[in-house]
């Protein structure tokens, strides 16, 4: 009896001691879709490579505000994950949540990372009030689409292949026009029947004037909420005269712009894998990717970042093996980005955007360069993707691209409901 | 006896026990917080203030309250009784036929029951998107071009009614086939002697007898459609979700966007009590109507 017992013994040690010497990491992302597989595929790779150490046990959860709630709730009962993405524009409300945890100097400097690893303005989206709660992971911009072989058929192809003429509002509609009298049904797309969306457009243009997005208190300062009225003005125009379809949803511009009805799209990077994948087939014709011209003083483009956070798990404490473990992952995932960037997403790492192998990827490196005009979301509880302020946005904006609402008029009911906020 | 009588007492008590503790933990004690939330300014997770009746004040003057409480009942008034009398004609057709082609088209009828709302949602987007689909067709022919009545205010609520009779349509036929089932047939052929007409054997015969299991459907469905949220959460999303709102998703809102637990949780009770109030309200009439 003893004896079996001390082979119990034995072999309960052996196992304790199996799972002491090897970490988990518990992963969430919400990251389904084109960029989803890919993730899939880093992990993979990370646990391959780490196989007697370090097992991340991912989890994708549901996109927006189910995956924050979760996160939330999870994190203020201790049961949250050990890391997890999170966008940038989201952190000033998980830090105000008490979800997430700071990362400290030491942390960085383990992973051998710091702010001149990444842009300015991805660097300073993940500092809430002086603190840095993310690892910046990737930007995600929208861009302008193009069907090279119609903008070819229209002149519109510049000496250096890429679309010529476009610079200034007058111009980029004078393009549009054009377009429209060569016998394309909507000369350009982007998805009308979600404000919250466009608002991604409304915001670059907004800026490309010079206007800003403030804060609780102030939300525009100036004259930015004119400035906001004359942004949804552009869109209003183009649906009025009948070159963006109106109230057109994400799908349908997607399929608009692939069937080749539309020689322009303004979407998400997140998009380029369905264009390579069609091209692949050889379902698709010749197309490419730019920063959304400058249609007024200066190019800035609408962005957010994908990041890596540390959930501040209430009452548990985390090991320094554990913590350590956490860091080589999102490291991995720093320095192995570039296979990231065939999601179309821009690796937040410099290091990875300056390698040949991404000055060679295309489109990704013709809007690369963007980055440096990026705008971000400012930094409110209430701001943010799935946020009230895109909620905001989408009850004024929708109506009034699709001219049932006045774009000046527009303006001032968000600015006015966010004042109330 | 009287020993008798108190050990079966804690008999009774002791089998009780665990479904009255499970109940208080699970259902009451919630409750009971939720209740006390609504006097607090308190997030959705965490410790909050005590804010008296701000939270009540707050909501009788919120107009968003307002779109959100005229647009449940306007759901209700589109669906409820339009629903139960779309169900009974169904019912009574589906009665006339027999065996096999009977279960076909009963099965037909109910198989939008079985699917989830996320099913259906897609379903409808697609039959009715803008450029491909199927239903824009007789859309174009109502409004005069063709329409997202996702996005069109005056087309989104009757939309999102009409939707919802297809799919939770099922259950109530099942409810009147069994009804019908159970009036005997010699009341029809007793009528057909005394020279009743078609119409005369529905409202003297039919309807009185089937009121009961109107009754039952009608609150059924009340008590459903006044909880509406998953279709009108998916059709709006990222649209004019203000224009459209209904009480629970003003609820979700509040609590899971924006983080006002103490907030929400008054309108959820402001919820609670209406469907209360509703319910006890209609039962109340519908019960004197069939004593009658």
């Amino acid at each position: 009896m003893r004896k079996l017992l001390g082979a119990a013994a034995l072999g309960l040690v052996m196992v304790a001691g199996g799972a002491m010497a090897k970490e988990t990491v518990v992963w969430w992302d919400f990251l389904g879709g084109g960029d989803g597989v890919r993730m899939k595929k880093l992990i993979e790779d990370f646990n391959a490579a780490n196989k007697d150490t370090v097992e991340i046990q991912a989890t994708t959860l549901d996109w927006g505000t189910p995956f924050y709630s979760k996160v939330q709730t999870s994190t203020a009962v201790g049961e949250g994950p050990d890391v997890m993405t999170y966008h940038a524009s989201r952190l000033p409300l998980g830090v105000s949540q008490g979800s997430i945890a700071e990362i400290t100097a030491d942390d960085m400097a383990a992973m051998g990372l710091s702010a001149d690893s990444f842009a300015p303005a991805t660097w300073d989206a993940v500092q809430v009030d002086g603190k840095q709660y993310a690892v910046p992971f990737d930007t995600h911009p929208i861009v302008l689409y193009y069907n090279k072989d119609l903008l070819e058929k229209s002149g519109l192809i510049g000496a250096d292949g890429l679309p010529t003429g476009l610079t200034g509002l007058d111009n980029f509609n004078a393009a549009l026009a054009k377009l429209k009298a060569d016998g394309n049904e909507w000369p350009i797309v982007q998805v009308t029947a979600d404000g919250g969306f466009a608002f991604r457009t409304v915001y670059s243009l907004l800026c490309q004037q010079g206007g800003q997005i403030g804060n609780d208190g102030d939300w525009f300062p100036g004259d930015s909420v004119d400035k906001l009225g004359t942004a949804i003005n552009v869109i209003s125009t183009w649906v009025k005269e009948g070159w963006n379809p109106a109230k057109t949803d994400y799908p349908t511009t997607v399929a608009l712009f692939t069937s080749g009805k539309a020689p322009f799209m303004i979407n998400g990077v997140w998009e380029v894998p369905t264009m390579d994948d069609l091209n692949k087939q050889g379902k698709l014709f010749n197309w490419g990717a730019i920063e959304i011209p400058a249609l007024f003083d200066k190019t800035c483009t609408y962005s957010d970042s994908h990041t890596f956070a540390i959930p501040a798990n209430a009452g548990k404490e985390v090991s320094p093996e554990k913590h350590a473990a956490v860091l080589q992952v999102i490291k991995f995932m720093a320095d192995n980005s570039l296979f990231w960037a065939t999601a179309g997403h821009v690796p937040a790492n410099k290091a990875v955007t300056e390698t040949p192998e991404y000055k060679a990827m295309q489109p990704q490196a013709t809007y690369q360069p963007l980055t440096a005009n990026a705008v971000f979301d400012p930094k409110s509880v209430n701001a943010g993707v799935a946020s009230p302020l895109f909620d905001t946005a989408g009850n004024a904006i929708t109506p009034a691209m699709n001219g049932e609402l006045d774009p000046m008029d527009a303006a001032k009911q968000i600015q006015e409901e966010l004042n109330a906020m | 006896m009287l020993r008798n009588r108190r050990t079966e007492l804690l008999t009774a008590f002791v089998l009780v026990a665990p479904f009255l503790a499970v109940y208080g933990w699970l259902f009451l004690y919630p409750t009971f917080q939720m209740i006390e939330m609504t006097f607090l300014k308190a997030p959705l997770i965490g410790e909050g203030k005590w804010a008296g009746f701000a939270n009540y004040a707050k909501m009788f003057r919120d107009p968003v309250m307002r779109i959100a409480v005229l647009n449940t009942a306007y759901f209700v008034l589109l669906t409820v009784i339009p629903g139960t009398i779309v169900a009974l004609s169904i019912a009574l057709m589906v009665r006339r036929l027999k065996g096999f082609m009977q279960s076909l088209i009963l099965a037909a009828f109910f198989l939008p029951y079985v699917l989830p709302v996320t099913v259906v949602y897609v379903l409808w987007d697609w039959m009715t998107n803008l450029q491909f689909g199927m239903l824009q067709g007789p859309i174009a022919l109502i409004a005069g071009e063709p329409t997202n009545i996702w996005r069109t205010t005056g087309w989104f609520m009757p939309g999102a009614a009409i939707l919802t009779i297809w799919w939770t349509n099922g259950f109530s036929i099942l409810l009147f086939l069994a009804g019908l089932r159970n009036i005997p047939a010699e009341l029809y052929e007793a009528a057909e002697l005394d020279g009743a007409t078609r119409w005369q054997m529905f409202t003297r015969v039919t309807f009185p007898l089937l009121w009961p299991v109107t009754v039952l459907c009608l609150t059924i469905q009340l008590i459903l459609q006044l909880k509406i949220f998953d279709q009108v959460y998916l059709f709006a999303q990222g649209g004019q979700t203000r224009a459209t709102m209904v009480m629970v998703q003003y609820i979700y809102e509040q609590a899971f966007q924006k983080n006002n637990g103490g907030y929400s949780a008054t309108i959820a009770l402001a919820l609670f009590v209406i469907v209360l109030a509703f319910s006890l309200f209609q039962f109340q009439v519908l019960r004197v109507r069939s004593v009658k």
